[in-house]
């Protein structure tokens, strides 16, 4: 491939592209992100290759990898176009059917498609299934048309445009104007500006300037930034190209996490292709503009997502949050300024620059403009990637693309922001989902993790294992946050064992405020976020775990029992059999009843009790009954 | 530069750019505690405690003073009632920690923190980082730093000292240790190498010093002087603490040694003597027993201004209840010397003395012969018999700490033949004394050659005459004093020094030196510049002229002795006076 040294080439190759493709031509996308093909796409994949070849439908049929569309609970997905049929949770076995059906007769098999489970109705496209039709899709509604490992895929849907017309019909003035009245706010936890960050690069007198992609995600459970440099690799460079050319920066950086394999091939892959095709290295496509990136991958410190240790580990140092009080907009890397964005706030850029700043600000809150990812995880129906305007409400996100929570169970509360963002109860479900509101609530909008629980969720254990784990990743250099998330973590093991003390609240109120006020960087300062925002809206279930040794979920192991409803008992042996400490005598006929001497509270026989008879229940907080004596075991059922 | 004004708890300060809240706030007499901080070391903000309370740009907040820069119109609060709050907390959290680490309990005293309402552990590191950032920033080896994050953060060697490779970039400095708070680092556990204390010579290793040092209470000039072996600087390049903090600016590590040359008519040799070092005899255990000392150890133990401020204390710090002193260690000995070192006696004596006077400790004195020969010495051999120090007849054969009796268990113990009752004897002591030979320094022969003078066999410089020429030489111009010609005590000493200079003055005050009549001349013309007038000349008169590649005579030196004139392969070389014709021709004369 030549260089492509004009806007006019830059066109002409994308009609080129564009004319060799035939829009009726069958196209199966298939998706190949990581939720995919955790789920088994890369059988399918190679199912459908081989299927296809012994057909001899090679020319007649396009496959297509893709990245993540977002609906990773059922996976794996395949697309058929142009009807767009959307196939979900696809086997090996299927490949066969769908061939000769779909592909050859046009005919959608009903079995694949989604099914609303309230009315029972069978979806066929894929923009009409509820999941995605509440959605407003521009970062990541293109994946499912994209291969990400080709670039010509990215053209074809107007790949590139926005830089060309950043480098040749506008100034760094006019881009950087362009982006601050589009009011991108930054999209990897603090929401700060995204163009008062780059002008503050910008106007710092000292060459060179670097610009980093942050692309390491390291929330439990959140994948957004992955899906996103997986599926679409070029979309982030053209923004990162796009942030250097306002900026003045020659050389860029993308700090990826070790942990997203595939996401690291895809951009080593897209930055060789814009290479060759020059839209990265010297001269851009014949603008006089030079800008190289360099992958640097991260070692799996969830700390060094934080800017300055970020900085640190590119140099080459172990990431730790340095203890300046310079913005590294200023002095960053090697003390030079370095401009750091997130990876979705960066592929926002190409869409302003291509849409205007209007179209952008039309969407979304007053302070918060355009869409957001979030991963919406735990206790929802359907668990994905889901991207939504600002503004829209927590409900609409849980229940109408979500799907509500699973097996009628009850909604508890929702944990936005990762590990140092707060846990939001339902009297605040009806919130605009925006930086300032989630702010106002204790929480924050955080990178987009978005963790659902139901009513089966114990929030003091919630805290705990976010206290638990951002003990094991706060870097450990100053001392409110290492020594208090320790204590902290300390307090709450004996609150969830039952070992807890009058003042435990106040004490880990006092820790919260302590680590807020006087931790070194945002980690420690927001490391306390689940366990303050827990006491301010569950005070009460702490108070029930020390005062009354109940943990109203049922949850914590040393405050639950196991008891066996005599009334309720069938005596099938099934909860005997399965019971590894042989806790359960019974017999026959004989009512089953728990030595609680003996029992270590494992939850077998809860589970393996048929549902139909529920006789194993858990109690907390209260004594358990008494077991009948020996003589009234005797099982007397009913005649049929 | 611009000045900054700012305020600090309602004082006004002016400031240069680039300085912290903390540098100001030094320089109002505000105390704000730190543990992180260090002026030499970059800073970390690790410990917070150094937390004050802003009010910049309208806005209140709470930064870390060790690096937050002054800005103009700032307004500080060094101790608000939230500062207050959130320090005592952090100590909370530290003393929960360290309970055990003086520092740490020093600020709970100081913030009024009794005990933490926390798990307590018990930790000595405290993770301020300081040996860390000292290792990496001054010393330039990073041979420590943190491992594992989080709650998991430790300081470590590389690999944790689990892989057995040498860990060659730690130099063995000690800086980590010295510059920890809370003597958390044992230097033995950090390093693989084996740290080597820098003995203070003065003291004669009785403790140890740092590569900069006065040499001694009393040194003139009384100037630190810098260890070049020992220096880090000197070492690697780096860590130049020293000069930052020398207020004077005083050091240069530019200093090169000088050789000055002065020009002189008279030289007084007075190099002294050496201890004799008694670990060749095995038998007496020095350097093998703990507590069996040297007479100069023990001199400066006992020495109110020494390592233990005059207090004696055996090696497990306590207090001695018995010494024995054996006198003629290394003297009258035919392995050693044989010769009587003079002095040993009587500073025996002397420091039997000093232990009855500083302690309740018994004292024995094991001597072949007490010669207390001077003025009022045998006075003083009397009072000291009389102060109870108990002298006993007899050289140890041996000494050693293997009991034989239940007495004897964890004592010395010293053999001997009691020879006034002809009785082998063991005598149990907590510590033992040896008093040691004075012998000719190491370097006698050297300093000898220089000024050819002769030595005798006992290895001291030899005089000229015992009784009729005791402080000149056989080289004029040279004399002697003191030590280096032989053991004397001070009043000997003093006197051969005073002749010694009476000597020279008699020299300076004649403004003449008389010559030989007959000395030798060398005809430079004749004169191949071959040296060996040089090689045979005993008095160093020849010197070679490097110019004209001849040799010359220092008449001033030279003794008429004519070896030079027989040696002169080329006939260079006549005596003055007569010439070997004029002798041939008068001893034909007169056979004629």
């Amino acid at each position: 491939m030549a260089r492509i040294n004009s806007n006019t080439e830059l066109e002409e190759l994308r009609q080129e592209i564009l004319s060799k493709r035939d829009q009726n031509k069958p196209r199966i996308a298939v998706c190949a992100g990581t939720g995919c093909l955790a789920s088994g796409a890369a059988k399918v994949i190679a199912a459908l290759k081989e299927e296809i070849k012994k057909q001899g439908l090679n020319a007649d049929v396009d496959i297509k990898e893709t990245g993540c569309p977002g609906f990773c609970e059922r996976g794996p997905i395949m697309v058929i176009y142009p009807e767009e049929i959307c196939y979900l949770q696809v086997k090996p076995d299927d490949i066969p059917e769908i061939i000769s059906e779909t592909i050859k007769e046009r005919k959608v098999i009903d079995r694949l498609l989604y099914t609303d489970p309230t009315t029972g109705e069978k979806v066929t496209h894929e923009s009409e299934i509820p999941f995605y039709k509440n959605q407003k899709r521009l970062l990541i509604g293109t994946n499912i048309n994209i291969d990400p490992k080709s670039i010509e895929d990215y053209l074809a849907i107007g790949g590139y445009r926005a830089l060309a017309k950043a480098l040749f019909d506008m100034t760094p003035e006019q881009v950087l104007e362009e982006v601050k009245r589009a009011n991108l706010r930054g999209r990897g936890g603090g929401g700060f500006p995204a163009a008062k960050k780059w002008e503050t690069t910008r106007n710092v007198p000292r060459e060179p300037k670097y610009v980093i992609v942050n692309a390491d995600e390291g929330d439990p459970g959140a994948f957004m930034d992955r899906a996103v440099l997986e599926g679409n690799p070029h979309s982030v460079l053209e923004g990162l190209v796009i942030s250097a050319y306002t900026i003045g920066s020659h050389e860029g950086f993308i700090y990826v996490r070790q942990e997203y394999p595939l996401a690291v091939e895809n951009v080593d892959i897209a930055i060789k292709q814009a290479e060759e095709y020059g839209f990265l290295g010297q001269n851009i496509l014949g603008s006089g503009f030079d800008f190289i990136v360099n992958v640097h991958r991260g070692a799996g410190a969830f700390v060094s997502g934080e800017s300055s240790a970020l900085m640190t580990a590119i140099e080459g140092k172990v990431g730790e949050p340095r203890p300046k009080y310079i913005r590294t907009a200023v002095s960053g890397i090697w003390e030079r300024p370095s401009n750091l964005n997130n990876v979705e706030t960066l592929a926002n850029v190409p869409l302003i620059i291509n849409n205007g700043a209007e179209w952008f600000t039309s969407i979304g809150t007053e302070g918060s403009k355009g869409t957001k990812i979030f991963s919406l995880v735990g206790k929802v129906n359907n668990t994905g990637l889901v991207e939504v305007p600002m503004g829209m409400s927590l409900r609409e996100i849980i229940y109408n693309i979500g799907g509500g929570i699973p097996g009628d169970k009850k909604f508890k509360a929702v944990q936005t922001g990762g590990p140092s963002g707060g846990v939001i109860p339902e009297q605040y479900l009806d919130t605009p989902v925006d930086f300032d509101e989630l702010t106002k609530l204790g929480s924050m909008m955080g990178s987009g993790g978005m963790i659902v629980m139901d009513e089966d969720t114990c929030v003091v254990d919630v805290a705990r294992y976010f206290v638990d784990f951002l003990c094991d990743e706060s870097c450990g250099k100053c001392i409110p946050c290492r020594e208090g998330l320790k204590h902290m973590r300390e307090v709450l093991n004996n609150i969830v064992e039952g070992k807890g003390n009058e003042g435990d609240i106040e004490l880990l109120e006092e820790l919260s405020r302590l680590m807020t006020k006087a931790s070194l960087c945002a980690l420690g300062t927001s490391a306390a976020n689940p366990v303050s925002t827990t006491i301010r809206y569950f005070g009460d279930e702490y108070q029930a775990h020390i005062k009354e040794s109940k943990c109203p979920a049922l949850v914590c192991k040393e405050l639950v029992s196991y008891y066996i409803e005599p009334s309720k008992c069938q005596a099938c042996m099934i909860c005997l059999r399965n019971c590894p400490v042989e806790a359960i005598s019974g017999g026959k006929n004989q009512i089953h009843v728990i030595d609680q001497a003996k029992c270590i509270k494992c939850g077998v026989c809860f589970d393996a009790c048929p549902t139909r008879f529920g006789a194993v229940i858990k109690i907390s907080g209260e004594p358990v009954p008494a077991s009948l004596p020996e003589k009234e075991r005797s099982l007397v059922r009913g005649k049929k | 530069m611009d000045e900054i004004t700012l305020q600090i708890d309602g004082r006004e300060v002016k400031a240069e750019e680039g300085k912290t809240i903390l540098d100001m706030a030094k320089s109002l007499g505000i105390d704000i505690p730190t543990l992180c901080y260090h002026p030499a070391l970059s800073p970390f903000g690790a410990c917070r405690l150094c937390s004050v309370e802003i009010i910049s740009r309208g806005r209140s907040r709470i930064v870390t003073s060790c690096n937050y820069p002054v800005e103009e119109g700032l307004v500080v609060n060094t101790k608000s009632p939230d500062v207050i709050e959130l320090r005592k907390m952090l100590v909370e959290l530290m003393l929960a920690r360290c309970p055990n680490v003086k520092i740490i309990q020093d600020l709970a005293k100081e913030y009024g923190v009794e005990k933490p309402r926390f798990k307590l552990e018990d930790e000595k590191c405290i993770l301020c980082g300081l040996c860390t950032r000292i290792c990496d920033e001054r010393i330039g080896v990073s041979a420590i730093n943190f491992v594992g994050r989080g709650v998991d953060r430790k300081v470590e060697t590389p690999f944790q000292g689990t892989l057995d490779i040498d860990l060659d970039v730690c130099l063995c400095c000690g800086a980590c240790a010295s510059v920890c708070p809370t003597d958390a680092i044992e230097l033995e556990d950090t390093t693989n190498k084996k740290p080597i204390p820098i003995l203070s010579e003065y003291n004669v290793g009785l403790e140890s010093r740092a590569p900069v040092y006065i040499p001694f209470p009393q040194a003139v000039p009384n100037v630190p002087v810098i260890d070049r072996e020992k220096c880090v600087h000197f070492v690697t390049g780096e860590c130049k603490i020293c000069e930052e903090f020398c207020e004077p600016n005083a050091i240069d590590f530019e200093q090169e040694d000088e050789i000055i040359e002065v020009e002189v008519g008279n030289i007084i040799v007075a190099t002294g003597f050496n201890a004799f070092d008694p670990s060749p005899i095995y038998q007496y255990g020095y350097g093998r027993l703990d507590n069996v000392v040297t007479s100069l150890e023990f001199e400066r133990m006992v020495n109110s201004a020494g390592p233990t401020e005059g207090e004696i204390l055996l090696k497990d710090g306590s207090h001695p209840k018995s010494i024995a002193i054996i006198h003629c260690v290394g003297s009258r000995d035919e392995k050693y010397h044989e010769y009587c070192s003079r002095v040993c006696c009587m500073y025996s004596m002397k420091l039997a003395h000093l232990i009855k006077e500083h302690s309740e400790a018994e004292v024995y004195e094991l001597y072949i012969d007490i010669r207390s020969f001077g003025k009022g010495f045998e006075e003083f051999y009397n009072r000291v018999l009389d102060e109870g120090t108990i002298f006993i007849r007899g050289r140890p054969a041996e000494i050693t700490d293997i009991a034989e009796t239940p007495e004897e268990e964890g004592k010395l113990i010293v053999q001997f033949e009691d020879t006034l009752i002809g009785r082998q004897r063991r005598l149990p002591v907590d510590m033992i004394i040896l008093s040691v030979a004075l012998e000719a320094q190491p370097d006698a022969e050297a300093v000898a050659r220089l000024f050819n003078i002769s030595r005798s066999a006992d290895g001291f410089f030899l005089e000229k005459h015992p009784k009729l020429d005791p402080v000149a030489t056989m080289t004029d111009g040279i004399f002697v004093a003191g030590c280096c010609q032989g053991p004397k005590d001070i009043p000997d000493t003093v006197a051969q020094a005073s002749a010694a200079a009476a000597e020279v003055l008699a020299m300076i005050s004649k403004g003449r030196v008389e010559v030989e009549a007959a000395t030798a001349v060398i005809n430079e013309k004749i004169c191949s510049g071959c040296q060996i007038c040089k090689l045979v000349c005993s008095f160093s008169a020849v010197d070679y002229d490097e110019e004209k590649k001849v040799c010359r005579v220092n008449e001033a030196l030279c003794k008429g002795c004519g070896a030079c004139v027989g040696g002169c392969p080329s006939d260079a070389i006549n005596l003055k006076h007569y010439t070997n014709e004029q002798i041939v021709a008068q001893m034909e004369g007169m056979l004629v």
